[in-house]
């Protein structure tokens, strides 16, 4: 009752009941809300952007649009208390580099394979969204890398078919995927493995959101569904009695925020910013925020080719 | 339980309702438009726009809605043309649902009773003004169903817009449910909040069908909301008892005022017509007239003249091609040689020869007044008998609403009906509807009346009622008129001449009386001789 006065609204009330009904403390909740506003304040511009803002100002008060795809939780994912909010990892250091060099950010919300078909027709002027920088994916547009690597085996409860990562585990098994991941080639590069060693060949499940996949393992259709680790544990955390993480395995590859290859202006200035956001430590600050690992940092190089 | 509820009235999920209605308007505003323009194509007589709207229904129909939405969304900025995201969703879905929409306008077009427009366009109707008039109104109310339906899917299709990240109800949903795992309560509310729209989408339909049914009383019907709807200017009468005060109460009795006609002195009465009548100027002029189906000769070089206030029946066996030669003369119909003249114009040939166009033809039809009364009776069957009578007065001849409605009630009187002005012919009888087809054709005073066996698709019963008033048009109007009939006695009566048709000439004519009871030609005689129990006797000397 208390919290019903506390707050005098009844959506928050549900909220709040539902997160009790959740097992989430309470208490931590609103102890998060004010860290989080304390260090959204913390965080102003770094000294060297008004130098970056001079030297490139023509994108200096202007208003870009950023596509995502908003369903990883811990990335990008609406916030569950104001679904009108993008919220995560990629969104604050958007914000960040959008701040450093002057203009704001409105979002697009699209599927995860029309990332990068939204930004080179041009319904989108950058994505930072999770993706990892391929060259594959650099033939469509250039890359600003900013984070390792570390893939999650996501199962259910108790690994009944004892997979331990994108290797001959996995023989016989169904794979849950995204459309357009990087993982689903490494998964489809199994398929000749298991035959040669005498064994069922894997199959692969496409779906177009992390929800669908993880469904497709709570529902039994799929037994395994590889992805970004942190991704995976947000899942396990959902449904920790239907679900765990089996391993997590290297992938060489760097994530990466995508700009069109048209615009190499745009693409320094945002490497630019992005160091200047790094060397005052909000980068660290910000994993640190949504609960990453420290190891995903990583000094931003740029992908491109012809 | 309580999450399904907590979500459901998420203002996050009903906000995501107005991008689905959003991309649902203007899909089907779109997509009607867009439809009414590929229909008119398909339906055109140029080859060319039906082929192209062909074309544009097989790419269109034929390919997944999805990808034409990312089509719009991604491809289309690559020529320059950006939009929003709502906006490339509401084109894909127009693109999309045009085709099936055109198919539902020509079904509703090409559903309205063929016969209805023939009668539009022997009363001078213009293309233009039947569309708007006859065929419209009917069509629409068939097609509502059907529009219900393709309403319903496009609500649906538009969750495809999520692809382009239109914030729709799906995309909202499942980006919640990435947020909060909580993924059957969100799909749940969110089925049952398209569960909602949908069942909107019904009720609606429901309630205009309700409103356009011609068979409720007018003032339940709301029909007046329509944009052809006119408020009547006369109060109706209060009271509309039959005329005929012989047979009151019975509405198949038509007032009988014309004194029986006693044979031997209107035969005499006839001679001295007939002579005065060839001095009278010809009005129908019809000379080497050939019309052939393939290579088959329906009309094989007939000459026929008919002179003002002449009456002539037209008989001959089924085929012998009277009906044809009736439709020739307002032109109703093409042929391939000879000409046809209705008060010494040429018919639907401009000055140096050329064919009218389909809307001046119309205008000269109207002009000329060649009216037509048809077997299968055609009245419009969205119109009461009265409208039936007063609109083509109003819309050809621009006759005032007011003066429309007095010659209809006056014709309606003379038929002996005037106590059914408000019936819609479905609720009429079949000799009824044909006794107010007749008031309509001569409503406007034309020069000319053709009339296409008006009694064969009447039962037995009916049929005296309809032949009496035609034969008291020819003795109170002295109307020119041309009659094609299987009825010998009646041709016999009202007749002065006959012409008999066989395999598309003409084997025999004469005075009525004369070919009837002593035909000259084989053929003719045989005719009448299976006839015979129709066949008048020979006076007696």
């Amino acid at each position: 009752m208390m919290l019903e006065i506390v707050f005098g609204n009844a959506r928050h009330f549900r909220d709040t009941a539902r997160l009790a009904k959740r097992s989430r403390n309470v208490a931590t909740g609103i102890a998060c809300l004010i860290v989080l506003a304390i260090s959204g304040q913390a965080q102003a511009a770094p000294a060297g952007c008004a130098a970056l803002q001079a030297k490139y100002p023509a994108w200096k008060g202007k208003t870009l649009v950023n596509a995502i795809n908003p369903h990883t939780p811990g990335y990008e994912a609406i916030d569950p208390k104001d679904p009108s909010k993008y919220v995560g990892f990629d969104i604050d250091l958007g914000e960040q580099i959008g701040e450093c060099l002057g203009f704001s950010l409105t979002y697009k919300a699209v599927t995860f394979a029309a990332l990068l078909t939204t930004l080179s027709s041009g319904q989108a002027d950058i994505v930072i969204s999770d993706i990892y920088a391929t060259e594959e994916r650099a033939k469509a547009a250039d890359f600003i890398t900013y984070s390792k690597v570390f893939d999650g085996v996501l199962v259910a409860k108790g690994n009944p078919k004892k997979i331990d990562g994108i290797n001959l585990s996995m023989c016989g098994s169904a794979a849950a995927e995204n459309t357009g991941f990087v993982e689903v080639p490494l998964v489809q590069a199994l398929v000749p493995q298991c035959k040669a060693a005498g064994k069922p060949e894997p199959t692969m499940q496409l779906y177009d959101n992390n929800a669908n996949c993880i469904q497709a393992i709570l529902a039994g259709r799929a037994d395994t569904y590889v992805n970004d680790v942190n991704t995976v544990d947000q899942a396990v955390k959902a449904n920790p009695d239907k679900l765990e993480k089996a391993l997590a395995v290297t992938i060489p590859y760097s994530v990466g925020i995508a700009v069109p290859k048209d615009k190499p202006e745009f693409r320094d200035a945002v490497m630019a910013a992005l160091i200047e956001v790094q060397k005052a430590g909000i980068h660290k600050e910000l994993l640190k925020k949504w609960e990453l690992d420290p190891n995903n940092f990583k000094e931003p190089d740029i992908l491109s080719v012809k | 339980m309580s999450l399904f509820v907590h979500y459901l009235s998420l203002p996050y999920l009903i906000e995501g309702i107005w991008f689905t209605l959003a991309v649902t308007a203007l899909g089907l505003a779109g997509g009607l438009i867009l439809g009414l323009v590929l229909a008119a194509m398909q339906l055109s007589r140029f080859w060319m726009l039906a082929a192209f709207a062909r074309g544009y229904t097989v790419i269109f129909r034929g390919t997944p809605l999805i990808l034409q939405m990312v089509f719009a969304y991604d491809a289309l900025p690559q020529i320059g043309l950006k939009l929003s995201a709502v906006g490339a969703a509401g084109l894909a879905l127009a693109a999309n649902e045009a085709p099936f929409i055109a198919e539902m306008l020509r079904a509703g077009v090409l559903g309205v009773d063929r016969g209805q427009i023939l009668a539009g366009q022997a009363l001078g109707m213009t293309p233009g003004l039947l569309m708007r008039r006859i065929i419209a109104p009917q069509a629409i109310r068939t097609m509502i169903p059907a529009f219900g339906n393709e309403t319903v899917s496009a609500l649906k299709n538009s969750s495809l817009a999520s692809v382009i990240s239109v914030e729709a109800l799906t995309l909202r949903s499942t980006q919640l449910a990435s947020s909060t795992f909580d993924f059957f309560s969100i799909f749940f509310a969110s089925g049952l909040i398209y569960l909602a729209l949908t069942t909107g989408v019904s009720v609606i339909q429901l309630l205009v069908e309700r409103v356009l049914d011609l068979d409720r009383p007018a003032q339940f019907r709301l029909a007046r909301l329509l944009p052809w709807y006119r408020a009547p200017l006369a109060p109706e009468p209060i009271t509309a008892e039959p005329i005929a005060p012989t047979c009151a109460g019975s509405d198949q009795a038509v007032p009988d005022t014309a004194p029986v006609r006693d044979a031997k002195v209107s035969r005499a009465d006839r001679t001295r017509r007939s002579a005065t009548l060839t001095r009278n100027d010809a009005v129908v002029e019809v000379s080497g007239l050939y019309k052939a189906y393939d290579s088959q000769a329906v009309l094989a070089g007939v000459e026929m003249t008919v002179r003002d206030g002449e009456v002539v029946a037209l008989l001959g066996p089924s085929g012998s091609g009277k009906s044809t030669l009736l439709r020739c003369i307002n032109h109703l119909e093409g042929w391939d040689a000879g000409t046809v003249k209705v008060g010494g114009r040429r018919m639907g040939f401009r000055e140096d020869g050329k064919p009218l166009s389909p809307r001046d033809l119309a205008n000269e039809r109207a002009m000329v007044g060649v009216g037509m009364v048809f077997q299968q009776f055609n009245l419009f069957g969205h119109l009461t008998a009265l409208e039936n009578i007063a609109g083509p007065l109003r819309w050809v001849h621009g006759v005032s609403r007011a003066d429309a409605d007095r010659r209809a009630r006056e014709l309606l009187e003379r038929v002996g009906l005037s106590h059914r002005a408000d019936a819609l012919p479905r609720h009429l009888s079949g000799g009824q509807q044909q006794r107010v087809a007749i008031a309509r054709a001569i409503a406007p005073n034309p020069s000319v009346l053709l009339l296409d066996e008006p009694t064969s698709a009447l039962d037995p019963e009916l049929v005296s009622e309809v032949l009496e008033v035609i034969r008291r048009l020819t003795v109170e109007d002295g109307l020119t008129m041309i009659i094609s009939t299987h009825q010998l006695r009646f041709a016999d009566e009202v007749a002065d001449r006959v012409v008999f048709l066989s395999g598309g000439s003409i084997i025999e004519e004469g005075p009525a009386h004369e070919v009837l009871t002593s035909p000259r030609n084989p053929v003719t005689a045989r005719f009448l001789s299976i006839m015979e129990a129709d066949r008048p006797t020979a006076a007696p000397a």
